[in-house]
């Protein structure tokens, strides 16, 4: 498909059909807070966001959910009621369709499929917005990623200049959404250019740079190093960085009693919570913040590397903007290459 | 959620649930007493008891609503008379905070209530239960807190 | 401030080259613009790292707990008041620390910069005297500071800290505050109104768990929400169990929490906790007299009684 242009007030008849077949989710304002939230009018959506501050993982992997329950004559396995009707999260950045890919790897791989993320996965189109503003904490372009990245995305939408948006098709699906009555036009020539230009003037905005290379090598080499005794002291040891991670996927199985019986649930668990390797002897191997702390490292930048072939991580920013004590992943990755 | 357990829609079938944290040695022995003069009150407590009324966690409390019990009374002995000497007296600063702070949260006056009744207080018992049940029928079922468990 | 900050360095410097410490807690500069966080500094040469400015939020006593070492720790009014409680409650010893106190004239609350940029990111941001000037893409404004305190500084009652053992300049002026306004306008509210807000403020908390590791009053080796015998609290987020962790830990905190507004600043999700801890130390001071953090000697007020307390409620 040839790229289309939709003027920004045509938008909102655009969405408004779409939303008669899917349950549009986009970015909404509330409480000085960005999150991704079912929307009825292109009027609620909060254009002017830098990214949500929850991601949009929770759409696929929600915090908590039932698997099933048992009451008390048989096991129902509740995954066909899972997503009622197909969504499109609109306005998803390029970094949080990239974490997508990664999560795929571990919910949908050929040995396992879960049932629950792939039903959701399936049933959920992408309509990707480009950043135009990226953040001095956003580091994606290090992670084989990019603000104009369409990775996972059925449809990328570029802001070119004030009135208008840049629409390229990446799958069938995302061609499908574009019906002929649909405001669009197609994309002129100096549409293409004031793309590219867009594209090159925002690459180079994302300055924060991270060399990858030679980390996971570098990593094996310093497991019992004193650099961990460092890099650990401020932390808390609370689950922002983990839960507000894209592609941090741990969870706790746990069955829950209610009335009616019981529900196993699968809910968020944080491998920074010092009960995260309890174990029912009552020994932790990882008994302490350091211990946890090198984990994290090593599992997003040396297990998943050597499991999946890919670093676990989207450069996102959102584990250094929110953390309470600003421990900067940047700078743990620099502070390995030169121990 | 299986109609006869939790809160009824419909308010002239609902009857109050009132749980009772009782303490052994004077609110117990106290309710016995009412039951042995046979002094009539509403049948609507039930009855848990605590060696004294310092062992009451405040989350007994709050789990108890959470159960969709309309009402909780906390029963301990008079000041001076406990017997482990000032198990109620530690307990009623802690039963002053967590009063005011329900309070302030939005659980209605009157839905959690404490007392002090001695093993010789029998009758004084069952007027507190009357009263608390009439309380309770006032404000209604409880509807805050209440989580399918 | 300026001055604070070298006097700050120079002390720190001494402490670690006498060896009267081995470990100094403070302040160094973040890696985003106006962030300051924790540092921990064992050599004397590294002290020209700390600095002291109107972004020191942390309260940095909760590391207290964990420290094995002679620590010097820097303390601002606030944090003195959690180092008093600490000490009291036997988790520090006073001869194992020493106090550099710090007047402070309040902490800027990051998410009111959030707020006036609406959507812009903070690229800098220029300290001078009482007012700071921001800059963000097409967007460059000056601001008096006092216009963007945090609010548990706006009703702070002690700028100057409490305990110390050497103080950076001179004690500042305490002007008067009426702590407890917000609380008591709420309070007059509709039951269902405040059970609506409360509701709605933790629907958003995602039960990181950050307000109780920040929390220098939060000590406790197993936390009951991580028990499970009994398990208080089921794992899964439930709205109800999120409202009954928060009210919980208050409870656990009454007479102890001194309103340094940790817990509300490192919220990813902007809950407001301090509504329900600024009620119960209301409270905590009206039934007992009691003030946190103040006094050495007096007993922490849930762990005692009197014979005469206040028992109007009690039938």
């Amino acid at each position: 498909m040839k790229e289309k242009i939709i003027k920004k007030e045509q938008l909102g008849r655009w969405l408004e059909k779409l939303g008669k077949e899917y349950e549009i989710w986009a970015p909404v304002k509330k409480n000085g807070l960005v999150f991704f939230h079912p929307i009825k009018s292109a009027k609620e959506i909060y254009f002017n966001f830098l990214n949500s501050k929850k991601t949009p993982k929770d759409l696929f992997f929600p915090q908590s959910e039932v698997l099933f329950s048992f009451p008390k004559e048989e096991v129902e396995k509740e995954a066909e009621t899972i997503l009622p009707k197909s969504r499109i999260i609109f306005a998803i950045r390029p970094c949080d369709a990239k974490s997508l890919a990664l999560l795929d790897q571990v919910f949908d791989s050929e040995d396992y499929r879960d049932p629950y993320y792939v039903e959701r996965r399936e049933g959920t189109l992408l309509v990707g917005m480009a950043c135009t503003h990226p953040q001095t904490s956003c580091f994606c372009t290090s992670m084989r990623g990019g603000p104009f990245e369409k990775n996972c995305l059925d449809l990328l939408m570029v802001e070119l200049g004030d009135d208008k948006y840049l629409v390229e098709a990446v799958t069938q699906t995302g061609k499908d959404l574009i019906g002929k009555d649909d405001p669009f036009e197609d994309a002129q020539g100096k549409d293409r250019e004031r793309l590219a230009k867009v594209k090159k003037e925002t690459e180079e905005k994302v300055k924060s740079k991270v060399v990858m290379e030679g980390l996971e090598e570098k990593l094996d080499k310093i497991f019992d190093s004193p650099f961990w005794d460092r890099i650990h002291q401020r932390c808390l040891g609370c689950a922002i960085c983990t839960y507000l991670c894209s592609t941090c996927h741990c969870f706790a199985l746990l069955d829950e009693k209610v009335n009616s019986g019981v529900q196993r649930v699968r809910s968020w668990d944080s491998c920074m919570f010092p009960g995260f390797t309890l174990e029912a002897s009552g020994h932790n191997p990882r008994i302490s913040n350091r211990e946890r702390m090198r984990q994290r490292v090593m599992h997003k930048f040396n297990y998943f590397v050597k499991n999946f072939g890919e670093t676990a991580c989207v450069g996102c920013g959102r584990c250094i903007q929110n953390c309470p004590v600003n421990i900067d992943i940047r700078e743990i990755i620099e502070e390995i290459k030169n121990e | 959620m299986k109609e006869d357990q939790i809160v009824a829609t419909e308010k002239s079938e609902w009857k109050p649930r009132i749980i009772a944290f009782l303490c052994n040695w004077c609110s117990y022995a106290g309710a016995d007493l009412a039951g042995i003069s046979r002094l009539q009150y509403p049948p609507n407590v039930r009855v848990i008891r605590v060696p004294c009324s310092g062992r009451v966690n405040p989350y007994f409390i709050i789990k108890s609503l959470q159960h969709g019990v309309d009402g909780v009374l906390v029963s301990g002995c008079h000041p001076g008379d406990c017997h482990y000497i000032s198990g109620n007296l530690v307990a009623r600063r802690r039963f002053a905070i967590l009063k005011r702070i329900l309070e302030f949260v939005g659980i209605e006056k009157g839905r959690v209530q404490f007392s002090w009744i001695s093993a010789a207080e029998g009758e004084r018992f069952s007027q507190v239960i009357k009263e608390i049940t009439e309380e309770i029928k006032t404000l209604g079922p409880n509807k805050k807190f209440v989580k399918e468990i | 401030m300026p001055e604070n900050e070298k006097q700050l360095r120079e002390v720190a410097e001494k402490l670690l080259i006498d060896k009267k410490v081995d470990l100094i807690i403070g302040y160094e500069k973040g890696t985003l613009p106006l962030r300051t966080r924790p540092t921990f500094i064992r050599e004397p040469e590294e002290t020209k790292r700390l600095v002291w400015n109107s972004r020191c939020e942390n309260n940095l006593s909760f590391y207290l707990k964990t420290v094995k070492e002679k620590v010097g720790i820097v303390a601002k009014g606030c944090d003195s008041r959690s180092i008093v409680g600490l000490i009291k409650e036997s988790q520090v010893k006073r001869e194992d620390i020493f106090i550099i106190g710090v007047p402070c004239p309040g902490i800027i609350d990051k998410k009111k910069i959030e707020d006036i940029l609406d959507g812009r990111e903070l690229l800098e941001g220029v300290e001078s005297d009482s007012q700071i000037l921001l800059k963000a893409e097409g967007f460059e404004e000056t601001l008096d500071q006092d216009k963007l305190l945090h609010a548990s500084c706006r009703s702070c009652r002690h700028r100057n800290p409490v305990l110390y053992d050497t103080l950076m300049g001179k004690e500042i002026s305490q002007p008067q505050t009426d702590e407890y306004s917000d609380v008591e306008e709420f309070a007059s509210k509709q039951d269902n109104e405040r059970w609506a807000y409360f509701n709605d403020e933790t629907s958003r908390c995602i039960r990181c768990y950050a307000c109780r590791n920040v929390c220098p009053a939060c000590y406790c080796p197993q936390c009951f929400v991580d028990q499970s015998l009994p398990t208080w609290f089921d794992r899964t987020p439930h709205l109800s169990d999120t409202l009954i962790f928060h009210i919980i830990r208050t409870l656990h905190t009454a007479g102890r929490c001194v309103n340094c507004g940790a817990c509300s600043r490192v919220c990813p999700m902007n809950v407001e906790l301090r509504m329900l801890n600024k009620k119960t130390e209301k409270d905590v001071k009206e039934l007992y007299g009691y003030e946190a953090g103040t006094d050495l000697e007096e007993l922490p007020p849930m762990a005692t009684f009197k014979i005469d307390d206040p028992q109007e409620f009690i039938k």
